[in-house]
């Protein structure tokens, strides 16, 4: 089983670090493969919106960076886990420079999911998805809004099970791994 | 004499003059002008991309009194360009000590014909003039952008009455001191066809664009399978 970790910190980021230690550890330790891409080390153009990867180059971005390596990695992964600040309720510039880049990965076609339409898959099968996202102070806005952006993305993307949470940059290391650890069995993994 | 008020439109959407985003921003631009404001456009991208082009949007951004951020729907929220600008933004003003009264608008367009599909990526842009200390003056959702296509919408007829009427109620309100009225937003999310018209016109298109890249036999492909 393949997991594909997306870290989105902006900069060095000491909480989202220990976020991501847990996963890989936690999921290495059930036999997982785990490749995890650090994004604001990567080099990611920003999606032209032209959508040649539908009409051009079907199912392959016409921008031939690390995005297209995502996307790919991504669509042969079991999981996806998506770390990042919650950057006014939603993702950071970092991590969204990724999830943009995967609209390769769906058809351009339309189809209705529970009465709205939505892009068809292009693939038979795609990743769990996993999003964590860090805030320094409880806020029930942000974290609404970064719940209902994941459960959103999780329809586009055709997610066979998803969970979202937040985490406090206050809470220590045994709140996380239980939260972590709370996460993967909402996603349908472990006990 | 008391200066005029200046109104930005901050283009989202990477496909620049050639944008749905770009048509709504620069109609309602244009009403802002008629009725006295000074106005403004940048594109974000590319602007944002260089250390040039982000002093210029930072400036531009801090003298300005109405901010009106006109995007497209990227994976259920804003495009990366205008989450790097909002970044930007709040870092510099939570720097700063004397922080100009500003307001913030936003229009956000996607290629579903729901426009409630909008609806996240209006809660970021709503969230972001929060932590950033700017009035939200309100937010509108169009579904179907694709109807417009980046065509100015004087151009487009009966089709965009209801967004140019809603445009019109938006900046009258602006003009006014107001929050954009429930009225403006409602016209904006009427739906240009019916679902099963607009599906099936994008699904054609599709084919046409793809003939014409010779690819026609291929929209199914799937590179990445294992």
């Amino acid at each position: 089983m393949k997991a594909l970790v997306l870290d989105g910190s902006v900069e060095r980021d000491d909480t989202l670090n220990v976020i991501r230690e847990a996963f890989v550890n936690k999921l290495e330790s059930i036999g997982w493969n785990v490749h995890v891409v650090i994004l604001r080390d990567t080099k990611i153009s920003d999606c032209l919106g032209e959508l040649g990867c539908f009409a051009r180059t079907p199912g392959i971005c016409i921008i031939d960076d690390d995005g297209r390596d995502i996307a790919m990695k991504m669509v042969q992964s079991n999981l996806m886990v998506l770390l990042t600040p919650v950057t006014f309720g939603g993702y950071s510039s970092e991590l969204k420079k990724a999830l943009d880049r995967l609209v390769s990965n769906v058809s351009p076609f339309f189809r209705k999911i529970d009465g709205e339409v939505h892009h068809k898959p292009r693939y038979e099968r795609y990743p769990r998805l996993i999003a964590v996202g860090v805030l320094r102070d409880p806020d029930e806005e942000s974290e609404r809004i970064f719940k209902t952006l994941v459960d959103r993305n999780a329809i586009n993307f055709y997610s066979p099970a998803h969970a979202a949470g937040v985490i406090l940059r206050t809470q220590g290391s045994r709140e996380m791994r239980e939260k972590i650890e709370a996460l993967l069995i909402q996603a349908g993994l472990g006990k | 004499m008391t200066a005029k008020r200046r109104a930005l439109l901050l283009v989202g959407s990477p496909k620049g003059p050639e944008s749905t985003s770009e048509s709504l921003g620069d109609y309602l631009l244009d009403q802002l002008s008629k009725g006295g404001l000074e106005t403004q456009k940048i594109r974000i991208f590319p602007s944002i991309n260089s250390d040039d082009g982000r002093e210029k949007l930072l400036s531009a951004i801090n003298t300005s009194d109405i901010l009106i951020l006109s995007h497209p729907l990227y994976i259920d929220s804003l495009p990366t360009p205008v989450i790097k600008t909002m970044e930007l933004v709040a870092k510099h003003r939570k720097s700063t000590a004397e922080l100009r009264e500003q307001k913030l608008l936003a229009i956000s367009n996607n290629g579903f014909p729901e426009a409630y599909q909008n609806e996240t990526a209006l809660a970021i842009s709503r969230r972001f003039a929060f932590e950033s200390k700017i009035k939200w003056a309100g937010g509108l959702a169009l579904g179907g952008g694709e109807s417009i296509d980046g065509r100015p919408l004087r151009e487009l007829g009966v089709m965009a009455r209801n967004v140019k009427k809603s445009l019109d109620l938006t900046a009258a309100a602006l003009l006014e001191g107001k929050p954009v009225p429930k009225e403006a937003v409602d016209l904006m999310a009427k739906p240009f066809l019916p679902v099963w018209l607009y599906t099936w016109v994008a699904g054609s298109r599709w084919k046409r664009r793809a003939k014409e890249h010779g690819v026609q036999k291929r929209l199914h492909d799937r590179p990445y399978q294992r």
